[in-house]
């Protein structure tokens, strides 16, 4: 079930805990996996009219469907107790069973893997996937294999949905798709080792940390902050922009104040003192800090940081759309975004399920309620409105080939 | 360092060289233990041998009687566990292979398999930082000894057995070491090409004229070659003498059944006439066999004798000089130039008749025929008296 | 009839590895070539154009990367050598009924993952970790000494990883030898070291020669130990390669810097078997 190739110790420890983050399952989940999947997410196709499903189109799509009372559903690993207490709950409700397979490991290859039959108009065997704000979510969506959603199937996403979500770059209005988790990109640091708080960007290029500072492998996530210290906005930069970002990182690098340039690596690097600030990802934290008792801090950057989302987006070809949006809309029920949040420590979309928490919080005692509170007051999981104001989305691309470019300024630095 | 071998070593010694002070090689109280899963196993049990100078001095016996070991440890392969070795009155116990002045020839060759001839005979002068100018002539002369002239830049694997036989001889001998060893040397070669290096090497000890100690199974390599043979068996010596001594006077059952074949037969003395003692064995049937000294009647006998010395008839012979045995003739082998007989006797075990092919086709004894069998009283041997 | 199957026979045998070979080495080979000569991008797909420039693009931009990875080979198998060869050797010698036991406990780290071996390096190299926390405690380095992310770092743990392929290469080399033929050796008059020198290490040569083979090719063409062991100036031409393919979708890139280094890695191979063809090598080393 594990592939094996790059354990990090302190998931191994990890793994006797009681929860455990999606990002554990990508660093389970190969080496290179990771690194894919975020340089897919940053990819997207910026300025496509996402909106631009014609209202009769919803009607078409969803005319004559109805309920058949159960839906096969395609997640990332570990992006749900794995006893699926939701899943339960929700065919109690509803009477549709779910068959729930963790199936999406990488975009680009979930993308390969059911671009054929999608092109055929033939099933793809599931009725529901989260799929990543990245470039492939751009040639989902552009290629025509989303459905376009019937929000007057989803009356709780009108209700309790953070309302940032509907402006989002790559599928504004959620004409396609509705939120699962975001995740965040900021600073990580000791400050037992700092020895003063980090509040900007700026401090990864303070001397005074010479060798012990960590940034990303992954080319979209270095840009992003090289282009962010830079003062330049990574979602409008173009090429001449990603020019002044990489000289401001090669500098970084000549002056030997960078240790290394990691992937997931990093929390490792981090507990064990071989960097004391880091870019980082923000459940990774958490997770750390609840899984080993450390105490590392999490900031997002004076100077702004990046935010991605993974979304549920129903294929063209499914076969149970009904049961689908269903679903999607269950999980917008407070109570069950709660739930779903409490065991993923990922940002939820639902804000109204950070009180749910606390009240869950306060029916547990000891270590349980410790955890739930911590969960309920990380700016991780609910970030305030001044959190949101400094995020990012990541560098858009309008062709492959303004990727490859963006790629091949930044490669020199990380492939030194 | 240096320690004179004890006094009485230097009496054995039959055909011997120049060297009257010393013997080439001499084992003075020698044992030698193998550990073996933690214990102590004796190879070479207890061991006293002088070899004298230009002698060729077998060591026979089966596998694992120790002949291997004793010569191992003149090589300096193998350490003692007690006791020391001489090599030309030195006490060389303690001193490594490549400092002593013998040479092997090894059981398989042992040739260094990235080297050609050349440089294989050439391997141990050049160890002794001998002029080049020297080498080459040394090296020469001995290829020609050898009869490998023109054949230096070949590699071994490119060279028949009998040839990689001679490089490895040449390789020792080159080195005019006081002594040659050779370990079942003749082993991995065919009947008809060990026979010529039988002579061969023969004819080579004659010409360099130094000590050789022959390892072998094959008693009739021993008895052909050797000046002297030691028969080991277990750790120890079992007989030490002349090819002929060993052949006809056995002095143990082990020897006798294992150089050549014996027939053995028991049985107690009935009386002693004129120093040949007399074995009723059965009605009409006795054998004589000369003894020395005092010999009791009653007393129990072993005594062998050879099946080329057995006469074989078909009738009752009256001869009272010779001794005489009955028996049912159970096997007939042909073989040209004798046929053997299998002969179940009276006196006990099965007897072997080696019978020249001299008399017609018809005077052959068949299976099942009784038969008497005679020899000559000086050609029966007691055992070890 | 009879003869015809006979004539056929070993063909037939051969068919199904050569079927295995044809379908999974052959055939993605000749796909990676050709990827190697396309031209586009992952949206719109790549086409095959015969763009060679590819190749001359990518081998001056990660030249670099290129000779480093050959460099660190290279010493990899060096240091190699010299540290396998004791071992090889008291195994072969001296290793008695225990031989196999010796061997095995060699091949005991490959039961666990390669990845999961270099990852615990990690922690064994790290800045404060078992092996370096005590000497900077006793005052033996300065305290901001690393070996992670330095060259000795990847080396060392490419060295480690790799052992085995050429213990176990030059452990059969000695193990043929006829024990005999080093007692000739010592026979005539050489000494343990000389013997050693003129009949053992000759003879050995082929070992060490399969050994260098089976080290210096996956040793230069890795990028798990760089990854994780390297730093910011440690990339292997593989981790190019590697982020080309899975990071970047570059993949003629990728592919070219791939046929690249095999072609170097090929021409170094060839030219080293017949520089030190086995016989030659034994023969200047008995001069």
């Amino acid at each position: 079930m594990f592939p094996t190739s790059k354990p990090d110790p302190s998931l191994l420890r990890g793994m006797t805990q009681r929860r455990l983050g999606r990002r554990d399952a990508l660093r389970l989940g190969g080496l290179s996996a990771m690194g894919a999947f975020l340089a897919a997410c940053g990819v997207q196709g910026k300025g496509k009219p996402g909106a631009s499903a014609a209202p009769d189109a919803v009607a078409k799509f969803w005319n004559g469907k109805v309920k058949n009372g159960k839906l096969d559903f395609a997640n990332w690993p570990l992006y749900m107790d794995p006893k699926k207490p939701e899943l339960k709950k929700f065919t109690e409700k509803t009477g549709i069973t779910v068959k729930y397979d963790e199936v999406i490991q990488e975009m680009g290859p979930w993308f390969a893997k059911v671009q054929p039959q999608l092109s055929a108009k033939q099933s793809i065997g599931y009725d529901l996937m989260v799929i990543t704000n990245g470039m492939q979510f751009g040639q989902f969506r552009d290629a025509g294999f989303l459905a376009p959603l019937d929000h007057s199937k989803l009356p709780n996403y009108a209700a309790n949905a953070a309302k940032s979500y509907a402006q989002s770059a790559y599928d504004p209005g959620n004409v396609f798709s509705v939120p699962w988790a975001s995740g965040i990109t900021g600073i990580a640091y000791d400050e037992s080792k700092t020895k003063r708080p980090i509040t900007k960007l700026a401090d990864l290029w303070d001397p005074a940390f010479k060798g012990k500072v960590g940034m990303f492998s992954d080319l979209q996530e270095l840009g992003n902050f090289g282009l962010l210290a830079a003062g330049l906005d990574p979602a409008k930069s173009a090429e001449a922009d990603w020019k002044k970002a990489a000289a401001k990182l090669q500098e970084q690098k000549d002056a030997g104040i960078v240790r290394n340039y990691y992937d997931q690596g990093y929390v490792d690097a981090l507990g064990k003192g071989e960097v004391w600030i880091t870019q980082a990802w923000s459940g990774d934290i958490f997770q750390k800090n609840v899984s080993d008792g450390t105490n590392f801090k999490f900031v997002i950057p004076e100077e702004g940081g990046t935010i991605w989302t993974d979304n549920m987006a129903i294929p063209i070809t499914a076969a149970n759309p009904v049961d689908a949006i269903t679903l999607m809309d269950f999980f917008y029920e407070v109570e069950n975004a709660a739930t779903l949040a409490e065991y993923i420590n990922y940002v939820c979309p639902v804000p109204a399920a950070q009180a749910t928490m606390l009240k869950h919080a306060a029916a547990q005692t000891g270590e349980d309620k410790e955890y739930l509170e911590s969960v309920a007051n990380s700016p991780l999981v609910f970030p305030g409105e001044a959190d949101y104001a400094k995020l990012h989305y990541y560098v858009g691309f309008n062709t492959a080939e303004e990727q490859q470019d963006f790629s091949k300024v930044f490669d020199p630095i990380v492939l030194g | 360092m240096t320690t004179s071998p004890p006094h009485h070593a230097a009496s054995v010694r039959p055909g011997t060289g120049q060297h009257a002070g010393h013997p080439a090689i001499e084992f003075v109280g020698v044992r030698k233990d193998y550990l073996s899963h933690g214990e102590a196993v004796p190879a070479v049990k207890s061991l006293d041998l002088a070899i004298g100078q230009g002698e060729f001095f077998s060591l026979l016996g089966p596998s694992g009687c120790g002949k291997t070991t004793t010569m191992r440890m003149i090589a300096g392969f193998e350490e003692p566990t007690a006791g020391k070795v001489f090599l030309d009155g030195k006490d060389v116990t303690d001193v490594g292979p490549n400092k002593r002045d013998v040479n092997m020839v090894f059981q398989s060759y042992a040739l260094f398999p990235h080297l050609n001839v050349l440089q294989n005979v050439s391997f141990g002068l050049e160890r002794k930082k001998l002029a080049k100018s020297e080498i080459k002539r040394r090296v020469g002369e001995m290829l020609e000894i050898v009869s490998l002239t023109g054949m230096e830049k070949r590699q071994p694997k490119e060279m028949s057995g009998g040839q990689q036989q001679r490089v490895a001889l040449a390789r020792a001998l080159v080195n005019h070491p006081r002594a040659l060893l050779l370990d079942e040397p003749l082993g991995a070669l065919d009947l008809k090409l060990r026979q010529q290096m039988q002579v061969e090497l023969k004819r080579i000890q004659r010409e360099v004229g130094i000590t050789f100690v022959y390892v072998t199974h094959d008693q009739g390599e021993a008895l052909t070659m050797s000046d002297r043979i030691a028969v080991m068996n277990s750790g120890l010596i079992e007989q030490l003498g002349s090819p002929r001594n060993i052949y006809e006077r056995p002095a143990s059952r082990f020897v006798a059944g294992f150089i050549g074949t014996s027939n053995l037969i028991d049985g107690q003395v009935s009386h002693v006439d004129g120093g040949v003692a007399v074995l009723d064995v059965a009605p009409g049937e006795r054998v004589l066999v000369p003894v020395t000294g005092q010999v009791q009647p009653g007393r129990a006998l072993e005594v062998s004798v050879r099946p080329e010395k057995i006469d074989l008839h078909r009738t009752m012979p009256h001869d009272s000089a010779a001794s005489i045995v009955s028996g049912v003739v159970t096997e007939v082998v042909y073989h040209g130039t004798s046929t053997n007989y299998t002969v179940a006797t009276s006196a006990g075990s099965d007897f072997v008749v080696f019978d020249q092919n001299a008399h017609d086709a018809e005077d052959v004894a068949s299976r099942g025929e009784r038969v008497f069998l005679t020899w000559a009283p000086q050609h029966s041997y007691p055992i070890g008296v | 009839m009879n003869r015809v199957k006979r004539t056929l026979a070993p063909y037939l045998l051969v068919l199904p590895g050569g079927l295995w070979l044809l379908v999974f080495f052959v055939v993605p080979m000749v796909t990676m070539l050709s990827l190697s000569l396309q031209e586009g991008d992952i949206v719109n797909g790549y086409v095959f154009t015969g763009h060679w420039q590819t190749y001359v693009e990518a081998i001056s931009d990660y030249q670099t990367q290129m000779i480093r990875s050959l460099v660190y080979g290279a010493i990899t198998s060096l240091v190699l050598i010299v540290l396998a060869f004791p071992v090889a050797y008291w195994i072969a010698f001296y290793g008695g009924r225990k031989k196999t036991t010796y061997l095995f406990l060699i091949l005991l780290p490959f039961f666990v993952s390669f990845v999961l071996r270099t990852i615990s390096w990690r922690m064994l190299l790290t800045d404060d970790g078992v092996l370096l926390h005590p000497l900077k405690e006793a005052g033996l380095l300065p305290s901001g000494f690393q070996l992670l992310g330095t060259p000795t770092a990847v080396i060392a743990g490419l060295v480690y990883n790799f052992l085995p392929f050429m213990v176990l290469p030059i452990y059969v080399a000695l193990e043929r030898i006829d024990p005999r033929v080093v007692e000739a050796a010592r026979d005539l008059y050489a000494s343990p070291a000389t013997a050693f020198r003129k009949v053992i290490f000759p003879l050995a040569l082929p070992g060490v020669f399969a050994g260098v083979l089976m080290t210096f090719v996956p040793a230069s063409s890795d990028y798990v130990n760089s990854e994780l062991l390297g730093g910011t100036s440690t990339t292997m031409i593989g981790q190019v390669i590697q982020s080309k393919f899975l990071h970047t979708s570059d993949y003629p890139t990728a592919s070219a810097l791939a046929f690249a280094l095999m072609a170097v890695l090929l021409i170094g191979v060839f030219s080293y078997a017949r520089a030190l063809g086995t016989e030659d090598v034994m023969k200047v080393a008995a001069r």
